[in-house]
């Protein structure tokens, strides 16, 4: 293989990669990305057996081949160069990276070694979808915070995609304490209901190629993995096996109480009160009354926190511990002006939502103080 | 800080004490207790075997050598922290600042107190008189402005003694007393304070800080005011978080079978949780303890993602480490410990399942809490049921640090 290829294009690509491609050492084959450089079609792959990403890569092509090469390294190679670099392979052993007058000689593995790209069926990619990307994208932003981070229940670390053949896409996240959902009409076109899970490690990754701006994005979803093509980037991903919680039953239905709030306003309580409940539990105390809340906090070590608001509210007194975090993560993902914390008693769950809308949900349980 | 009055409470031979007043046929021997195991040392001895220069870590050998008619009382930790305990309770009546220091000495500050009963001397008869009534020992107890002078009046008022040394006769106490009576102060202290010609408490109070700064570094200020008799440690009422929850057994005999080793370590990360449960605390670090037979020790840490007191969760932690090592040899003593710690903070959970986990373990340790430990147990270990007998040095009649002892 004899490839050219500019400085910034290579930077660009292998920068897109490099969270993908593995950091530990564990399988040698993970931390090199595979070029390959073909008259039909160049691109590099790189997999980190969970997640899996496709891209094309403008090359000069010398001499056609494949070759798998250290993801970083060559990155780090690129970065330093001034022009075009030239990769040359005589091997499966080696490559030599050129630029001017500079030369390096880089450790290689042999193309067969690189995992497989795993194929959908031609059943499975006659259902494929088109999501509108800024939706999609505002939807993971509003649910992903709320997914565990290394839950032992390992469906919790990610976020559920539930799509209805009514076109209908509700998003799932939560933690075991808190939970997020967002539900949205797209028009979904597909034949039969279809609930899945990906981890918030690849959500995240994905979340960074759907900020590109209007493009739409194709989903296709498969037995065992979603494959998600933004423009001409291929991003497939493994689905988590196992069932997700029953979310519905711990939407609370019957809460009654209603308190309406600015937004920016309960946020800056809340982080003002935050500053003594965080070096604890991050525990709270809301107190209601009529057309009042007192948000406080108390830290026996450190001393306490006070602020007092002003809201609609007429559910009678109450008093309901939470967590600081959940509910600054809720309001901070919400957009409306005003917001709605609905309750029914100190113990069970609240329900938190942008004023007049349903679309999306946040359900918090307290804590007992 | 004005100055307090506090009270330091030691019990005379307390091992010994107890054993004799639980068995009337040993009062006025000479015993001496000792471990239960097959190679073991004099823990303590009565006053009556004292006479005979019976000493603390002589070999059974030894001891009769110094008094043929020695008896010989295999030590019950049950009945120590029982009378520990019980010995709080008397302290309770007479003031509610108490630090239980260890197995038989107890710091009381009286301060607030004391003309309650009369003055701390009075209020000291009492204790002495209550204790002697109720479990026929004797104890010595020391009273000064601060716990360095009071364990010292104590110390040096055994047997049965009862000494007040009010603040302005600290000095004169001082001045020609050895410094190696100092709480605080060891031999290897003492020997390096002595070749600088420091031979009393009042020589080193009256040192230049500088000369002690040289020697000790930051412990020489500290030395100087340990030899003026000051003393800026107050005693500690509220027993400070834990940084660890732990147990550890020493098992009946040395085994290798896998099934056998997390049998106990799924009892000791029982104990682990409950205790852990029981004082609202979690934590995210579980440590595995693996000793051989030769004593090498082997110990190994994994982090968990999420605080927690769960025993399956913690026992799951410890397997994980123990598949993910090679056992050399047979295994000796096993232990599981919980650092990382926190306080639970009352998070509910959002789904039944977690919520049922939770209440099915407050089910078993509310059980276990009424009828005694180990009542409800998981039937993989409900085969092995041979229980530690060793008490730490740790022990505490109360709070976290407190362990059930079980014959």
């Amino acid at each position: 293989m004899k490839i050219t290829v500019q400085k910034e294009e290579l930077q660009k690509k292998l920068s897109d990669i490099q969270n993908i491609v593995e950091k530990k050492n564990t399988m040698p084959i993970l931390s090199h990305f595979l070029l390959v450089a073909e008259q039909s079609g160049s691109f590099i792959t790189a997999t980190d057996l969970e997640t899996a990403f496709k891209e094309p890569i403008a090359l000069e092509i010398s001499e056609e081949g494949r070759i798998a090469i250290p993801a970083r390294k060559l990155l780090e190679i690129a970065k330093e160069m001034d022009s075009s670099i030239t990769i040359e392979s005589a091997d499966n052993q080696w490559v030599k990276v050129k630029s001017g007058k500079s030369q390096f000689r880089l450790a290689c593995l042999a193309h067969e070694e690189f995992p497989v790209w795993p194929a959908l069926s031609d059943a499975e990619k006659a259902d494929a979808m088109t999501i509108e990307a800024p939706a999609f994208l505002e939807m993971i932003d509003k649910t992903v915070y709320a997914a565990g981070e290394a839950d032992t229940r390992y469906v919790l670390n990610g976020l559920l995609f539930h799509i209805k053949s009514s076109g209908e896409l509700t998003v799932v996240g939560t933690d075991g304490h808190r939970l997020a959902l967002c539900q949205r009409s797209l028009g979904l076109s597909t034949k039969e209901d279809k609930k899945v899970i990906l981890s918030r490690k690849s959500v995240l990754e994905l979340k960074k190629f759907l900020d590109s701006g209007e493009h739409a994005v194709k989903l296709t979803v498969g037995k065992n993995h979603a494959l998600f093509e933004i423009d001409s980037i291929q991003f497939l991903t493994r689905l988590i096996e196992g069932t997700y919680p029953n979310y519905e039953q711990v939407l609370p239905a019957d809460n009654d109480k209603d308190v309406l709030i600015n937004r920016s306003v309960l946020i800056k309580a809340l982080r003002r009160v935050s500053v003594i409940s965080r070096e604890r539990s991050n525990a709270i105390k809301v107190e209601l009354d009529k057309d009042i809340m007192v948000i406080s906090a108390s830290n026996p070590d450190m001393g306490e926190a006070k602020d007092e608001l002003t809201v609609e509210y007429a559910g009678g007194q109450m008093a309901v511990a939470f967590n600081a975090r959940y509910m600054l993560d809720a309001f901070s993902a919400m957009n409306s002006e005003k917001v709605v914390i609905r309750l029914k008693e100190a113990l069970s769950p609240a329900l938190l939502l942008e004023e007049g809308k349903t679309d999306y949900r946040c359900v918090v349980m307290p804590m007992r103080l | 800080m004005t100055s307090r009055i506090i009270l330091c409470a030691d019990m005379d031979a307390f091992f010994a004490s107890v054993e004799q007043q639980a068995n009337p046929k040993l009062r006025g021997k000479p015993i001496a207790v000792i471990g239960s195991a097959a190679r073991t040392v004099v823990v303590t001895r009565s006053y009556e075997a004292r006479a005979f220069g019976v000493k603390t870590g002589m070999n059974i050998y030894e001891a009769k050598n110094a008094c043929p008619h020695i008896i010989f009382v295999p030590g019950d930790n049950e009945k120590y922290t029982y009378t520990c305990g019980e010995l709080e309770k008397i302290y309770r009546k007479y003031t509610p600042d108490i630090e239980v220091y260890s197995i038989d000495e107890a710091f009381l500050d009286i301060t607030e107190t004391h003309h309650l009963f009369g003055g701390p001397v009075e209020l000291a008869e009492q204790i002495k008189q209550e204790i002697k009534e109720r479990f026929n020992i004797n104890c010595t107890i020391g009273i000064g402005p601060n716990i360095l002078i009071s364990k010292l009046v104590s110390d040096i008022s055994k047997p049965d003694g009862l000494r007040w040394v009010k603040d302005d006769e600290v000095s004169l106490l001082l001045e020609e007393l050895p410094v190696k009576e100092l709480w605080g102060i060891g031999p290897k202290t003492t020997e390096k304070l002595m070749a600088m010609g420091i031979n009393t408490c009042g020589a080193l109070g009256r040192a230049p800080v500088s000369l002690l700064r040289s020697r000790f570094g930051i412990m020489g200020e500290h030395l100087k005011a340990m030899g003026q008799g000051r003393c800026e440690r107050v005693i500690s009422v509220n027993e400070a978080d834990p940084k660890t929850i732990g147990h550890s057994m020493t098992l009946p005999k040395d085994i290798s079978s896998i099934r056998q080793i997390e049998a106990y370590m799924l009892q000791l990360s029982d104990m682990v949780g409950s205790r852990a449960r029981k004082h609202g605390f979690a934590g995210s670090t579980v440590r595995l303890t693996i000793r051989y037979p030769d004593f090498e020790t082997f110990t190994k840490q994994t982090h968990l993602p999420e605080h927690t007191n769960h025993t399956q969760e913690i026992y799951r932690a410890g397997v994980q480490i123990l598949d993910s090592i090679k056992l050399k040899d047979k295994v000796r003593l096993l232990g599981i410990s919980l650092s990382s710690i926190e306080r639970v903070t009352g998070q509910m959970p959002l789904f039944k399942e977690k919520a049922k986990q939770k209440a099915l373990l407050g089910a078993v340790d509310a059980i276990n809490d009424k009828y005694g430990e180990f009542k409800i147990t998981w039937a993989s270990y409900s085969a092995m049921v041979e229980r530690p007998k060793v008490i730490a040095p740790a022990w505490r009649p109360s709070g976290v640090r407190n362990i059930k002892i079980k014959k």
